[in-house]
């Protein structure tokens, strides 16, 4: 018997065209790309997904999804131009061709977070894949308890969403806290590590009950993770998106291979649970 | 200011809410409450180390000046936390400078009267120079983070 992914395997190994309808130009070296399947099939993913972007000629990279577009419902992927596919990607314009596999993983838990309180911490690109957890949480607020994003960014430049950050700022329902590494003149908010605002998030929820979802550089995510069981939060509660070098998406190819899971298809989203003795393994 | 407020502040603040009450009570006798407006200096390097700063509301940037740059902030302290600890340490001289980004009130206790009380009850002082050790290793250990630049292109970060 042919097993159920492998009978699907042309399906998920074939990209489908979709045209780039917008880019915003986040930070210096990241721009968020609004996306449009060219063949009009309807999309749908979960909070934490990812798709796997192709550039024809130049090559693919796996890239959350950051969004939709609230107007149009066009997909949005904000990237950062970290390697040559990406210093590409963030280099096209309105009307450009993409292949586009995916959505592929597992995504944030939001049903188990589903009237608790949500503790959201981000670090640097990592506010990308828990945007579409905001936009869903905004869009469905009295499921939830008290939620609060913790924010930590290089400096006020490289804020990525500045926009929707102030109108999230701005809700009575949402408590936002941000944090930079360096500061500038006109800068008039915290700086330091986004660890230090814990103390802030804790004056708004009881980090022993709250779901807390994590997303960042894994050195963040280790420390944040440490602090936060200090805290009193358990392993359980903590869940955090990983990264590796993806490359088949379904777990086929092993290049992702992070102890007996794979990142692309068990993960990328994890509960520390299962994952912190992996996060101490030094050769993974 | 009365101490009654000076002491319900000592209660509620992070740093001496579950220090012994007589010790709270010791320590009101030498502390003020204190409001600072924005931009006004709480501390300055190479002056006299000569209070300890519980925030209670507010935030206050750490500084250093850099001729030709102006001061550069490294880290900000908000309500909860504490500035300063040189006045623990001899020669009890400012390292950094500490400005009041917006309005900050915190409770200011009188380094040397606070010493003395140190120094006359051993118990008194590792209960606070233990505090101070979680305070000053959370913000080395920050500070470490920081230095490590994690947000940076992987490119730019320090080898």
């Amino acid at each position: 018997m042919i097993p159920q992914a492998i009978s699907r395997a042309p399906d998920l190994f074939l990209p489908r065209p979709f045209q780039i309808t917008g880019v915003r130009r986040e930070t210096p070296d990241t721009v968020t790309l609004r996306l449009r399947s060219l063949q009009g099939d309807p999309f749908s993913f979960q909070p934490g997904q990812f798709n796997m972007l192709y550039l024809f000629g130049v090559g693919e990279v796996p890239i959350s999804i950051s969004g939709v577009h609230p107007k149009t419902r066009d997909l949005e992927h904000t990237v950062r131009a970290v390697g040559s596919v990406t210093r590409a990607l963030v280099r096209l314009r309105k009307g450009h061709i993409v292949g586009l596999r995916g959505p592929f993983g597992r995504g944030w838990p939001l049903e188990e977070a589903r009237g608790r309180d949500i503790l959201i911490l981000a670090g640097g690109i990592g506010l990308a894949p828990l945007r579409p957890v905001l936009q869903s949480l905004m869009a469905h607020r009295r499921d939830y308890e008290q939620i609060v994003l913790l924010y930590g960014a290089r400096t006020p430049a490289d804020l990525l969403y500045p926009t929707e950050l102030e109108r999230w700022r701005g809700r009575l329902d949402l408590q936002v806290f941000i944090t930079v590494d360096r500061g500038d003149e006109a800068w008039r908010g915290h700086i330091g590590v986004v660890t230090t605002l814990l103390p802030m998030a804790e004056r708004f929820l009881d980090l022993r009950q709250a779901i807390i979802l994590m997303c960042g550089p894994e050195v963040m995510m280790r420390v944040a993770a440490r602090e936060l069981e200090n805290r009193g939060a358990s392993p359980e509660q903590i869940f955090l998106s990983l990264e590796r070098n993806m490359k088949c998406a379904v777990g086929f190819c092993g290049h992702c291979q992070f102890g007996p899971a794979f990142i692309c298809r068990d993960g990328p989203v994890f509960p520390l649970s299962q994952v912190r003795s992996l996060l101490e393994v030094r050769e993974l | 200011m009365s101490k009654a407020e000076i002491l319900k502040a000592l209660r509620q603040h992070p740093f001496t809410h579950d220090m012994e009450e007589a010790w709270k009570e010791s320590l009101a006798e030498i502390a003020q409450l204190q409001t600072y407006a924005p931009d006004t200096l709480l501390l300055r390097e190479g002056r006299a180390a000569d209070a300890f700063f519980l925030i209670v509301d507010g935030l206050v940037a750490i500084e250093m000046f850099i001729p030709g740059q102006g001061a550069i902030r490294l880290q900000t302290v908000s309500a909860g936390e504490i500035v300063g600890w040189s006045w623990a340490l001899p020669p009890y001289r400012w390292e950094f400078d500490a400005r009041a980004l917006v309005e900050t009130t915190a409770v200011v206790l009188d380094a040397a009267p606070l010493r003395a009380r140190m120094s006359q009850d051993c118990a008194l002082a590792a209960w606070i120079l233990s505090r101070l050790l979680a305070v000053v290793a959370g913000r080395l250990k920050a500070a470490r983070l920081q230095l490590l630049d994690l947000y940076a292109p992987p490119e730019r970060r320090p080898a």
